[in-house]
């Protein structure tokens, strides 16, 4: 599979990350989805890279000649979805 | 074989300064990171930028230079660190936490530095959306915040750009050292590298990286946790907000609060602050539990009461992600920043708890000027590996 993306096209729209910043991370050393995360922030928002991680994977996967399965995914950590503090004070989880 | 004049051990806070300050001062330095640069601690932690949260004596001064380094640091390295001088506020819950605090104050007033004492109403005038029913706080106006992986890729860039080779994904598994025992060089999963003189900057991971030299180093994985809000209008006004609790309970162990068994339990103190990127970064605990960092339910239930109780409108606001990571705690509170005179070559800069994103400028600095033989801005023997001179650390009983 071979992907064309624009370097100005948005990756991660709840930090708005484009592509072309995601290539200059892995050009900075990230290898895999964390380390694109650490450096670009993609997949911290709101949606916890629910919509931007398959498509990080894919760029990480192309740029270094991997499998989206080498690049790894984020960790998963509580809460699933977003919670109030007002229900995880009260054990509400 | 690859060869160097210093070999730093660890890509995080610590390390990457080391190999700033040591590759500016035209050392030929090396890097070695088990995982990806920022991967430890570093990236399982808050930014809080200060000296606020130290002892009167050594630790503040180390703290005051160490903020002083920041405000230098943001020009003079070429990535943003989004370091921001917000200004620091302990809030205090207690008549008896803010005489302890008013006493604190003073001690880091007497010392020359800023901490002035303020009533609930200007606490309230600075901070709107704090609880209106607390008994005072102390105010400091220099501290801040910084982005702790941009900090780190900061300093490794601009070590690469003098020069500096580094090695991620590499594992260091012995030191090499000669007949006399002075040091040679390092063994890693990737190969030797060699080297006369070797940085122990590991963090939590310090005590392994000493067992290959045959040194007890008494640090331990203190755990912390910390839950993030969703962007949203700031809930602290640009400023650090902590319970002074959290001080006390920092050295203290035996000290109480008048909180909830939950609270008690996993020993919880609000910290908190609105970060730049528009998220409320929530904290947090100091819990001996070994190595594990992932996120407890319970933990999470303490610190949204805790936060609450100072920042009522926080009911209503939603947590996005949670996380947990462990602080180097170290036996006396300090970390460790000098060479071992019966290992030559062998340099410690690790043991830094919960202020290794504040003090890692200066504990570059200082592994740098005293590598290179110059006059250091204070007298930092508090801090050498001496000090445990005399200790049997070997038989030291695990932390409880
Ligand atoms: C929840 C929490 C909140 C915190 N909040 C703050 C705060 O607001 N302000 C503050 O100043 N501090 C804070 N801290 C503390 C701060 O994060 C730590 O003091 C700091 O990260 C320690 O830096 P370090 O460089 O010593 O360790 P690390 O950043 O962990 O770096 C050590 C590195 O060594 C590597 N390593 C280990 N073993 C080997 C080996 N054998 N070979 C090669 N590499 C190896 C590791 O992979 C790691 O990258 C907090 C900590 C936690 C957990």
């Amino acid at each position: 599979m071979s992907l064309n993306y624009d370097d100005d096209m948005f990756v991660c729209r709840c930090e708005e990350v484009t592509v072309g910043e995601v290539r200059q991370a892995i050009s900075d050393g990230a290898i895999d989805v964390v380390g694109v995360k650490r450096r670009t922030r993609a997949g911290m928002g709101l949606c916890q890279g629910r919509t931007c991680e398959r498509l990080v994977q894919q760029i990480l996967a192309q740029e270094l000649g991997k499998s989206p399965a080498e690049v790894g995914s984020s960790s998963v950590r509580p809460p699933v979805r977003p919670i109030t503090f007002g229900a995880l004070a009260g054990g509400d989880f | 074989m690859k060869s160097y004049d210093v070999i730093v051990i660890g890509g995080g806070l610590q390390g990457s300064s080391c190999a700033y300050q040591l590759s500016k001062r035209g050392h030929k330095v090396a890097i070695i990171e088990q995982n990806d640069v920022a991967s430890g601690t570093a990236s399982h932690t808050d930014g809080y930028v200060g000296f606020s949260e130290k002892a009167p004596g050594i630790d503040a001064l180390q703290g005051w230079h160490s903020v002083k380094l920041y405000h230098e640091l943001q020009h003079e390295l070429s990535y943003e660190i989004e370091f921001e001088p917000t200004g620091f506020m302990y809030v205090c819950e207690t008549e008896r936490e803010f005489a302890a605090a008013s006493d604190y104050a003073k001690k880091i007033r007497d010392q020359g530095f800023d901490m002035t004492v303020i009533d609930p109403k200007e606490m309230c005038e600075l901070e709107p959306n704090l609880a209106p029913d607390l008994v005072g706080g102390i105010l400091n106006k220099s501290d801040g915040l910084a982005n702790p992986y941009r900090v780190v890729f900061a300093f490794v860039n601009e070590a690469k750009r003098n020069g500096a080779d580094v090695y991620t994904h590499t594992t260091v598994t012995d030191i090499k050292r000669n007949a006399k025992g002075e040091v040679e060089g390092v063994v890693t999963d990737r190969g030797d590298f060699l080297a006369p003189k070797v940085v122990n900057a590991c963090g939590v991971w310090a005590p392994f990286i000493g067992k290959m030299v045959g040194l007890e180093i008494p640090i331990e994985p203190r755990k912390g946790m910390l839950l993030i809000t969703e962007k949203a209008e700031p809930v602290t006004q640009s400023i650090e907000v902590l319970e002074f609790g959290y001080w006390l309970a920092k050295f203290f162990a035996d000290f109480k609060r008048p909180v909830s068994e939950l609270v008690e339990k996993h020993n919880v103190c609000l910290n908190i602050e609105t970060t730049m990127s528009g998220n409320t970064v929530v904290g947090g605990c100091r819990l001996f539990k070994g190595y594990d960092i992932k996120s407890e339910y319970e933990i999470m239930q303490a610190i949204a009461e805790r936060a609450i109780r100072f920042y009522p409108m926080l009911k209503d606001m939603h947590c996005i992600r949670s996380f947990g990571g462990v602080r180097p705690f170290c036996l006396d509170h300090l970390p460790i920043v000098s060479g071992v005179d019966e290992v030559p070559g062998f340099y410690i800069a690790a043991g830094h708890e919960g202020d290794g994103v504040a003090l890692a400028p200066i504990t570059g600095l200082l592994i740098a000027q005293i590598i290179s033989g110059e006059e250091t801005p204070f007298d930092a023997s508090p801090l050498a590996w001496k000090r445990f001179e005399g200790v049997d650390l070997a038989t030291l009983a695990e932390h409880p």
